[in-house]
């Protein structure tokens, strides 16, 4: 058992945030090891660590045994290790061949001119040595995504590189492309280097990958062989299933259908069906749970139903009118509550104040802003209100958003979304990153919104928030809803199951819930 | 798969199409316009056809278009290392400004014209190593920066002028002369090319260098990685802000031997107004634009804005009046036709863009 990579308790603290709590690390030489996790687990953080671009709060890096202490990525470089970043380093105009020696020039005539010959063929050396399918002499503006991350790969090699750390290698890749570079990857440890390949798609993890880690909130939760692990059990180890709080919740009294959307489709940027015809409905007071993980769709299901994105095909209703193709700015009008997923990209305005952002999405009701003015006394009236019934610290309504925690502002923007005095709350991740205490102050407004009458749609990774939250709960997989469940009958081993994408057999409960009973019946060839 | 291949294959022959045709298109344009011009001109050399003609095939108009082009030509190279490097340089017109008045009075002082020229050089150099300090070292907005370096030579030539010469014009100084190439310069029309001041042959020089430079050496690569993704180079391992220093630098040495050229050929600088200098280097930014920052390209660009202005001048002395503020429009009115057209004068990626190495 060869150890190339050692990383040995590495605690890395940001201000506010353990990012990676004390984790253990090792990869065995000349194997493919995936770093598989939520998005927000730590496990480019910990990467960062090992590439030199991060020094750890404690812990130590050991490569081939010796520790190392890595000042920037070039010491990193030095002792062997290059990473290709999820955002290509080429430069467009360039060729192949440039961009892979750039900085390493080979040169002649005494420095006077870049030897172009001995560089290309050292190119076309490297790519026939790992197999590579580049053209040395196209530029990097003409060729495919898949072939600027060869690039990528070849750079690294050409630089003496025999650990590769791949981050999110996939994300930008069409499926075939995906295949090559798990070729590729095979090519390249059947020649004894050491690949580690950050995830959070444990298909690809368990395709790729000859060993598993599993982080979750910065922790190692487990290391598993590729080989004889299953994807339920990744699926669990991924989300967890540690019972945050027991929640009392009464039956559901349910209305009338507030929101329904009916064989919704939206094409990432790829072309690639991230949301493949997905049909629900939520009804007044209901709690509607999509459950699954990250990636599987969730967030362009959620735009598209919140008027962020437009679907390229299927209907959106909403009290009764079509919305497929209305603005955000209409659908907030009319009653739709959205918490984002990325509260400091999309709740919030950093730099604004709370009044300011209390305002955010009612600056043209006739409330806030009449005759084209904004009531600025009014308006911090509101956010004061939001302030103190939401207990947001520090209370200062002068305070900007940036100054405060992320539990903070993920209870400043719940407070300022509930108080729309909604018909449809969409809550995507409503308590991501958010303190066990306003995690449990987050539910119970939830379920008070759910008695007052209000449609809730709940996306969430945490199995234990959805589950416990929702009266029917979709499980998503693949931009498609495996089944539509009763969260109360059914147990964490079948949901862990229907997350992977496999249906449980058939004492699965609720089926008779389920909108889409053909997906039973495909669910057996999918995998192969 | 193969979808995808024949796709990218496609594509990149959109690219070929996009970049070259309709430069190619502008180029075939001129040659047959040129052309035209000539068959006209000798099937009625009375008429005003002829005249234009013979004043285009005039030995005269290429000498003076050289001439012309000189300072912006060199102020164009100079622009195009900065801007290759990420840094975009729009004080070129303060670097002419600068080394046109200290060119000549160094030489006043010295008596020595080519000591002259590197003074003019040198003082260029230092307006840009501020300019560079200020905008990669600080951090400050390129454009107002650049802005600052017009005005303050704008402001300071004429003055140090008043003060040394108790006006805006200085006195005058010897010149360079001119080299002329025995035997090649009797050549109708193209002799022009081998009776020149020396600030000719150093422009073609010039030229043939920065051609090489960005094409041929490590160094050149380095600027231009440096200005498409400098984050690219960082990561290679070299360091961007001594690639754009260097780059800055270079600008200023180039701007340099095109003020002290401009001054010293003419043996005056004359500072009223816009100075002798008058929005050269705000020509020179528009010629390596219309040559696509390749160096060949502006120069070429160059001496046609150059060759324009110097028929305008030829025609005037045969009473066919031109309006010279028309011919001055010229370029400019060139540039957005051309930008409009060709939309591929393609603007270094991260050009006025800051870089901090260790950025995230």
């Amino acid at each position: 058992m060869d150890t190339a990579v050692h990383l040995d308790g590495i605690t890395k603290r940001f201000p506010g945030v353990v990012a990676n709590d004390n984790v253990d690390f090792a990869v065995e030489r000349g194997t493919v090891h995936a770093l598989l996790g939520e998005n927000g687990a730590g496990k480019t953080t910990l990467m960062n660590v090992l590439y030199g671009l991060y020094d750890p709060t404690s812990g130590r890096v050991l490569v081939d045994g010796a520790e190392r202490s890595f000042e920037s990525p070039r010491d990193a470089i030095d002792a062997g290790i290059g990473m290709i970043h999820q955002h290509f380093m080429l430069v467009d105009p360039m060729t192949v061949t440039e961009n892979i020696t750039l900085g390493n020039e080979p040169e002649k005539w005494g420095g006077l001119a870049v030897d172009r010959a001995a560089a290309r063929d050292t190119v076309v050396d490297l790519s026939e040595r790992y197999g590579f399918d580049v053209d040395p002499d196209a530029r990097i503006e003409d060729v495919s995504v898949g072939e600027q991350q060869r690039v990528e790969i070849l750079k690294a090699l050409y630089r003496g590189a025999d650990i590769l750390i791949l981050d999110e290698p996939t994300a930008v890749l069409t499926p075939q492309e995906v295949e090559e570079l798990f070729e590729v990857l095979e090519e390249l440890t059947a020649q004894g280097k050491t690949i580690i390949f950050i995830t959070h798609k444990l298909g690809e993890a368990m395709r790729a990958a000859d060993d598993i880690t599993v982080l979750r909130d910065g922790r190692n939760v487990g290391t598993v062989d590729a080989a004889e692990t299953t994807r339920e059990d990744l699926a669990e180890l991924m989300v967890g299933r540690e019972v945050i709080l027991d929640v009392e919740k009464s039956p559901a009294e349910t209305g009338d259908v507030v929101a329904s959307a009916s064989e919704i489709v939206v094409e990432d940027e790829r072309g690639v069906r991230a949301v493949d015809g997905v049909s629900f409905e939520v009804r007044a007071g209901e709690v509607f749970g999509i459950a699954g993980v990250d990636g599987n769709g969730q967030s362009e299901l959620t735009e598209a139903v919140t008027g962020l994105e437009l679907p390229d095909s299927g209907r959106i209703e909403f009290l009764g009118d079509d919305v497929t193709e209305t603005s955000r700015r209409s659908r907030i009008d009319a009653g739709m509550s959205y918490i984002p997923e990325d509260r400091q990209d999309r709740g919030l305005v950093m730099d604004f104040d709370l009044v300011e952002n209390g305002l955010l999405g009612s600056q043209h009701t006739p409330e806030f802003g009449p005759n084209g003015r904004i009531d600025w006394n009014h308006s911090r009236e509101h956010a004061e209100a939001i302030i103190d019934e939401y207990d947001v610290r520090p209370p200062n309504a002068d305070a900007t958003s940036e100054s405060l925690s992320g539990g903070n502002q993920q209870k400043f923007i719940v407070g300022r979304e509930f108080d729309r005095d909604p018909e449809l709350v969409v809550a995507a991740h409503p308590t991501r990153g958010v303190d066990v205490g306003s995690i449990e102050f987050i539910h119970e407004r939830l379920l008070e919104l759910r008695a007052q009458g209000v449609a809730v749609l709940l996306i969430s990774s945490k199995l234990e928030e959805v589950q416990g939250l929702s009266d029917r709960l979709a499980v998503m997989y693949e931009g498609e809803f495996m089944d539509v469940v009763d969260p109360a009958t059914t147990t964490e081993e079948q949901l862990g199951l229907l997350m992977a994408g496999e249906h449980p057999d058939e004492r699965a409960t609720g089926s008779e819930e389920s909108p889409q009973p053909e997906r039973n019946a495909a669910s057996g060839g999918e995998h192969a | 798969m193969s979808e995808t291949s024949i796709d990218s294959a496609s594509r990149s022959d959109d690219g070929f199409f996009e970049r070259y045709s309709s430069r190619a298109l502008i180029a075939a344009v001129t040659v047959s316009a040129i052309a035209a011009l000539l068959v006209g001109g000798w099937l009625f050399p009375d008429s005003i056809v002829g005249t234009f003609a013979d004043v285009v095939t005039s030995r005269n108009t290429l000498s003076s278009a050289l001439r012309l082009s000189v300072p912006i030509a060199f102020a164009a190279l100079g622009g195009i290392f900065s801007e290759k490097s990420g840094v975009i340089n729009i004080g070129l017109e303060g670097l002419l400004i600068i080394s046109a008045f200290t060119a000549i009075y160094v030489t006043d002082v010295t008596g020595g014209v080519w000591v002259g020229f590197g003074g003019g050089v040198l003082a260029s150099v230092l307006l840009a190593l501020l300019f560079a300090v200020v905008t990669i070292e600080f951090r400050a907005d390129q454009i107002i920066a650049g802005l600052a370096v017009w005005l303050i030579a704008l402001g300071l030539a004429p003055f140090a002028s008043q003060v040394i010469y108790g006006g805006p014009n200085t006195p005058t100084v010897p010149t360079p002369g001119s080299i002329t190439v025995p035997v090649l310069a009797d050549i109708p029309f193209f002799g022009a090319l081998f009776s020149a001041s020396p600030s000719v042959y150093l422009l073609f020089l010039a030229v043939g260098l920065s051609w090489y430079v960005f094409e041929r050496t490590t160094f050149g690569r380095w600027i231009r990685a440096s200005g498409e993704n400098p984050k690219a180079l960082d990561t290679a391992g070299v360091s961007v802000t001594r690639v754009r220093y260097a780059a800055v630098l270079l600008s200023g040495v180039l701007s340099g031997m095109g003020g002290a050229a401009l001054s010293l050929d003419l043996g005056q600088f004359t500072g009223n107004g816009p100075t002798m200098v008058n929005g050269k280097g705000f020509i020179a930014i528009v010629a390596y634009l219309f040559g696509n920052y390749n160096p060949i390209g502006a120069f070429l660009s160059t001496l046609l804005f150059a060759g324009l202005d110097a028929m305008q001048t030829v025609l005037q002395l045969q009473g066919i009046g031109v309006p010279r503020q028309l011919i001055r429009i010229t370029p400019f009115v060139v540039v957005i036709v051309v930008l409009a057209l060709v939309g591929r004068t393609r603007i270094p990626e991260a050009a006025g863009e800051h870089y901090e190495s260790g950025e995230e």
